[in-house]
């Protein structure tokens, strides 16, 4: 549905995005994920047909963006980082607008603007005027002139920016349902947005894709389960002896003393060897209690420290 | 370009500045009517409308400062980029609705005819011949001011750049008298917006420059939309 190859945008000396290249299926949720100025916004305003590339293309349902960009921009909705308002108009004015300038085919217009409000939880507010309305609806306001048109194609950047907690799962959720029957590109920096919505992650970094897979995935390969992190109640001495005597287990140490008499562990084992059980039993027998036992499954934040920094 | 059209000359009156437009320019010419016309006594409005020429200065950057630099600062310009609209669309539909609101403007002033009228005898195809040349030397002036406020973010740049601008044009008939360079008096002849309205003034009514204004029109607008198009490629 979407494919790009070979992007390249400079400003000036700076590369925004160096030879990007990637494909987007039909009925994708993609996550772009990276840092600020990683190139995730050149990238959508390329796509988008906001600005150009100095190299490469973008395609739009098999539609070359700079060489046919009408027809490609007819099948795209866009929310960009800032979203798009009038602040002087009133939702329902905006939304006609945004509908009279897309002129989308076989809608009509006051009942698809009508389910479009319905949809991001517009309703009450459809007749207030821009200006007035707090950061999160206009952020949905910004999400629902994206949607005007019902495009195959949306382009989300940062949807979920400025709203408060019950808000971003509210529009998680519409995306998510929007995407069983669209193609959508979204970017955050937040990562458990990623794994909420996305099927697939592209990460970016100083405009190169430096991993594309899908969240668990990512996580997966790059941990194993390997470290535990362990709070027990006993002396450390003994405990420490006990631990490095189990079989499988490569490093034990406590960190610090957590409660009165009960110390944090951090254990580490062999590749694919569960020592969860043997640690139990070892200390089962010698009454020393597990008070907490965790995995140190890396976080997606933890990867994408560790992708975003290497070189 | 319609649905862009109908949203800009609505916002000149959502907010302050089409009220504003409105006001500053009849009390001017409602003002200069009675200086002329009333107190002297006379039917003749040419002089109205010349001055009329001379307030495009500070009342057209009125009009259009805000044009395009507000949507760059309010970043509605990715709307209108990234919807399937063409650039010639978005600068065409911007442009009507300022030059509707100046149309409105002018339009009032036409009292002024049927006041005379009702008192005396106007010379109502020379007012004929004076609206048309105002009809379309404001378009040039309101072209050149959207492709200044294409320019810049800053509605207060615009504006002041586009005064700037127009003053120059002014300065130009001076230039015109002083210069003595054969060559450069030619043309500073050709390009003067007030020697071409002058023709109108004298009561003859002038094709070739009506078509000069049109094409000066014509050009900044085409100018404009090149800016739009251009800005992909910053």
């Amino acid at each position: 549905m979407i494919e790009v190859s070979g992007l390249t945008k400079t400003y000036g000396r700076k590369r925004g995005v160096d030879r990007i290249s990637f494909k987007i299926n039909e009925g994708e949720i993609v996550g772009f994920l990276g840092p600020n100025g990683a190139g995730k916004t050149t990238t959508m305003n390329i796509i988008t047909g906001y600005i150009s590339a100095n190299s490469g293309a973008a395609y739009i349902a098999g539609i070359d963006v700079l060489e046919d960009p009408i027809t490609a921009k007819r099948r795209v909705g866009y929310l960009p980082e800032q979203p798009p308002l009038y602040p002087d108009m009133t939702v329902l004015e905006y939304l006609g607008f945004v509908f009279d300038l897309k002129k989308p085919k076989n809608l009509a217009k006051a009942a698809h603007i009508a389910e479009i409000c319905e949809l991001v939880g517009l309703k009450e507010h459809a007749k207030r005027v821009i200006k007035n309305l707090s950061k999160g609806y206009k952020q949905r306001v910004g999400l629902a002139q994206a949607l005007i048109g019902n495009p195959d194609v949306l382009i989300l950047d940062e949807p979920t920016v400025g709203l408060d907690p019950k808000q971003i799962i509210e529009i998680r959720n519409v995306i998510k349902n929007l995407g069983r029957d669209r193609t959508i590109i979204l970017s955050t920096h937040i990562l458990q947005e990623v794994s909420a919505i996305c099927e697939r992650v592209l990460v970016i970094n100083n405009g190169q894709i430096v991993a594309d897979d899908r969240p668990d995935n990512l996580s997966g390969v790059l941990s194993g389960d390997r470290k535990l992190a362990i709070r027990i109640a006993g002396p450390r001495d003994n405990v420490r002896k006990i631990l490095r005597g189990i079989d499988g287990v490569v490093f034990a140490d406590s960190t610090i003393q957590a409660e009165q008499g009960a110390f944090d562990w951090l254990v580490e084992a062999q590749p694919n060897v569960d020592i969860r059980k043997p640690i139990f039993n070892a200390l089962a027998q010698a009454n020393y209690p597990i008070l907490q036992l965790k995995s140190m499954d890396m976080s997606l934040e933890d990867i994408f420290i560790q992708l975003t920094t290497k070189k | 370009m319609t649905a862009i059209f109908k949203r800009d000359f609505r916002a000149y009156f959502t907010s302050p500045l089409g009220y504003v437009f409105l006001a500053a320019f009849l009390i001017i010419i409602n003002g200069a009517f009675y200086l002329t016309s009333i107190t002297r006594s006379t039917n003749n409005l040419s002089l109205i409308h010349r001055i009329l020429l001379y307030t495009l200065i500070v009342l057209v950057p009125i009009l259009t400062m805000r044009s395009m630099s507000e949507d760059y600062k309010q970043k509605t310009d990715q709307l209108l980029l990234t919807a399937p609209v063409k650039a010639s669309g978005i600068v065409i539909g911007k442009f009507l609705a300022a030059y509707s609101v100046f149309v409105i403007g002018l339009a009032v002033t036409f009292i002024q005819v049927l006041i005379v009228a009702s008192v005396g005898t106007p010379n109502i195809p020379g007012a004929i011949g004076d609206y048309i040349a105002l009809l379309a030397a404001s378009a040039v002036y309101i072209a050149i001011g959207l492709f200044v406020s294409s320019l810049t973010e800053s509605q207060l740049v615009a504006a002041v750049a586009s005064i700037g601008i127009f003053v120059f044009i002014l300065l130009l008939d001076i230039f015109y008298v002083f210069t003595k360079v054969e060559f450069l008096k030619a043309i500073l002849y050709w390009v003067s917006m007030y020697r071409r309205f002058n023709t109108f003034y004298m009561g003859v009514f002038s094709l070739a420059d009506i078509v000069f204004y049109i094409s000066g029109a014509g050009v900044f607008l085409f100018l404009t939309i090149r800016v739009l198009e251009k800005k992909r490629w910053s």
